[in-house]
């Protein structure tokens, strides 16, 4: 195992592993704080994006980067082109790309 | 003479019984014949034939028109006879004709339609292939302390092309001013293929997946302030990289992992500049690949809560002459929390982002022909930024829920190189939303150097457009 991590702390330098320690840190806290506050964890009901709408991951994946655009903006053709523009850009899953694109061509 | 009666009787008889025998069977029919209709509706033999040439054309029609339906049925256009439909007959006392058309024609007409709509329809598409026209637009103002105002302006084209449900390709055209004259860009020409659903190759020219203000923060209607920051844009870090990358997402239960890898050409190192600030930086232009080497890097993303994500990215190379290259390591990591906050009323972005370049011990003019060297160093230099801007988007006033003030801190250490100086900025901004995408922004820039660079403030305006 030493033979394997250290090389590889050698390769990202000392800044790289604290940064990688610290975010993970951060991103289990955060995590941890953002699901006790729903109960979804404690609940064992955290939805994966099987479980959701395909406005509510428009919604949640869209806002990550930018203002959302109302399904209106396209036509039903268009946000074909633009969802997988934004499904190779932004690495959505086959499930939501497929549930958003569904979502966003029923409001056109 | 008793001869003759006799057989004249016998020749009576006989007839009589003949008749008797030939009348007795029409007798027989004539009282059947009694209780049937009268001899005019008796079917002569014409009219039979006929009948049973009727009986056959209809026949005929049925299957025909089983046929058509069974081709409609299978989603085929139903083939025209090769005879014509069957002549309609000539109306007949006793007989009514309902309609002069059969079902075949009827069909056919439907069909002939229904093509004229699919062509109309196919002819407001551009081919088999799908394309659309994206990009944005840009128009500013600067007043920088130390330097004349500006206006400027800018113009990013995408060109969009869903060639096959995997098959992508995207371009992007970047038009602006420079030196007083406008110049052209190509930022990106990648070719991208879906080889599953969670793996895509990319090759061409594509923005640099290690850096996330880069692909998914730089344009100029998601960036939330007029300028951008140092050290993560057009700093550190190259823009766009020219090789071929492999990305997708694990999703994991609710989480999800990004993962991108790539190679391209590497940086080239500048050995001989104009400006000698600009000693042992990386040229990010290098498209030539002048010296020969290849950068391997990539960026892992992890998001724990659709609201977050954060990531690790890194670039590696070697950098300089081929027989005296050095290494140059490139990191970077980022943080990205978005969150409709019901408790703040609003829209809350908070995104950091912070990075390395490293370029190894290099001898810089080393027989002194350039009259500065020979100089040897590392080149090391980090920096970053930490942005907050909040949204009252929950706020029942249709003014104010679209006004979104905004506050980052950037920095740039480069105290011990050739350049000489940090620098920090704080900029505050203010910025209107006339739509999701179109943005009015005005800000002012705090700025600070140190090692005796004079600081330059700034006031900045900005229309942003993205279609």
């Amino acid at each position: 195992m030493k033979e394997i991590v250290s090389p590889i702390c050698k390769w990202i330098g000392l800044p790289g592993v604290t940064i990688i320690i610290s975010w993970a840190a951060l991103t289990w806290l955060i995590g941890c704080a953002a699901n006790q506050e729903s109960g979804q964890v404690a609940a064992g009901t955290t939805p994966s994006a099987a479980e959701k709408s395909g406005a509510q991951l428009w919604a949640e994946n869209c806002v990550r980067c930018h203002n959302i655009r109302s399904p209106s903006n396209y036509s039903p053709a268009q946000w074909e082109v633009v969802m997988m523009h934004m499904r190779v850009r932004t690495n959505l899953t086959p499930e939501e790309h497929k549930k958003i694109i569904e979502f966003l061509k029923s409001g056109t | 003479m008793r001869a003759m009666p006799m057989i004249v009787n016998r020749t009576i008889t006989s007839a009589f019984v003949a008749l008797i025998c030939l009348v007795i069977p029409f007798a027989a029919v004539a009282q059947d014949a009694a209780s049937s209709p009268s001899s005019s509706d008796y079917v002569s033999r014409a009219e039979y034939d006929k009948l049973k040439a009727d009986h056959e054309a209809m026949k005929k029609e049925l299957e025909a028109l089983k046929t058509a339906v069974r081709q409609m049925a299978n989603g085929t256009v139903p083939a025209v006879p090769a005879e014509g439909p069957a002549p309609a007959t000539k109306p007949t006392e006793g007989k009514q004709v309902v309609t002069t058309t059969t079902p075949q024609t009827d069909v056919a007409a439907l069909q002939a339609e229904v093509d004229t709509l699919k062509t109309q329809v196919k002819e407001t598409f551009p081919g088999t292939t799908k394309f659309l026209l994206a990009g944005y637009g840009t128009a500013g103002f600067t007043a920088r302390s130390g330097e004349d105002p500006f206006f400027d302006a800018a113009f990013n084209a995408i060109f969009l092309w869903k060639l096959t449900d995997r098959l992508f390709f995207e371009g992007e055209l970047e038009f602006e001013f420079e030196d007083e004259a406008t110049t052209t860009n190509l930022e990106i020409a990648q070719v991208s293929y879906l080889l599953n659903d969670y793996m895509t190759i990319g090759v061409g020219r594509f923005l640099n997946p290690m850096n996330f203000f880069v692909e998914r923060q730089h344009m100029n209607w998601v960036n939330k302030l007029p300028d951008k920051p140092l050290a993560v844009y057009d700093g550190l870090f190259p823009e766009s990289e020219l090789g071929a990358q492999l990305r997708g997402v694990i999703p994991i239960g609710p989480t999800k992992l990004e993962y991108a890898a790539f190679v391209a050409n590497a940086p080239g190192l500048i050995t001989a500049p104009g400006d000698l600030s600009e000693l042992g930086m990386l040229d990010f232009d290098n498209d030539a690949n002048i010296g020969g080497h290849v950068a391997v890097g990539g960026r892992i993303g992890f998001i724990p809560i659709p609201q977050l994500e954060v990531g690790y990215g890194i670039q590696r190379s070697k950098v300089g002459p081929r027989d005296h290259a050095v290494e140059n390591v490139l990191q970077s990591v980022d943080f990205n929390y978005v969150s409709d906050s019901t408790l703040l009323k609003g829209l809350i972005n908070a995104r950091a982002q912070w990075g390395w370049s490293h370029v190894g011990h290099f001898i810089y003019d080393p027989d002194g022909r350039q009259g500065f060297g020979p100089l040897a160093f590392n080149n090391n230099r980090n920096g970053g930024y930490a942005e907050l801007a909040y949204r009252p988007t929950h706020i029942d006033n249709n003014v104010i829920k679209n006004f979104e003030p905004v506050v980052r801190y950037d920095r740039l250490n480069q105290l011990h190189t050739p350049v000489g100086f940090d620098e920090q900025r704080w900029t505050l901004g203010l910025n209107y939303w006339l739509t999701p995408s179109a943005v009015i922004k005005a800000a002012y820039e705090f700025d600070d150097k140190n090692g005796g660079a004079r600081d330059q403030d700034a006031f900045m305006l900005q229309v942003a457009v993205g279609f």
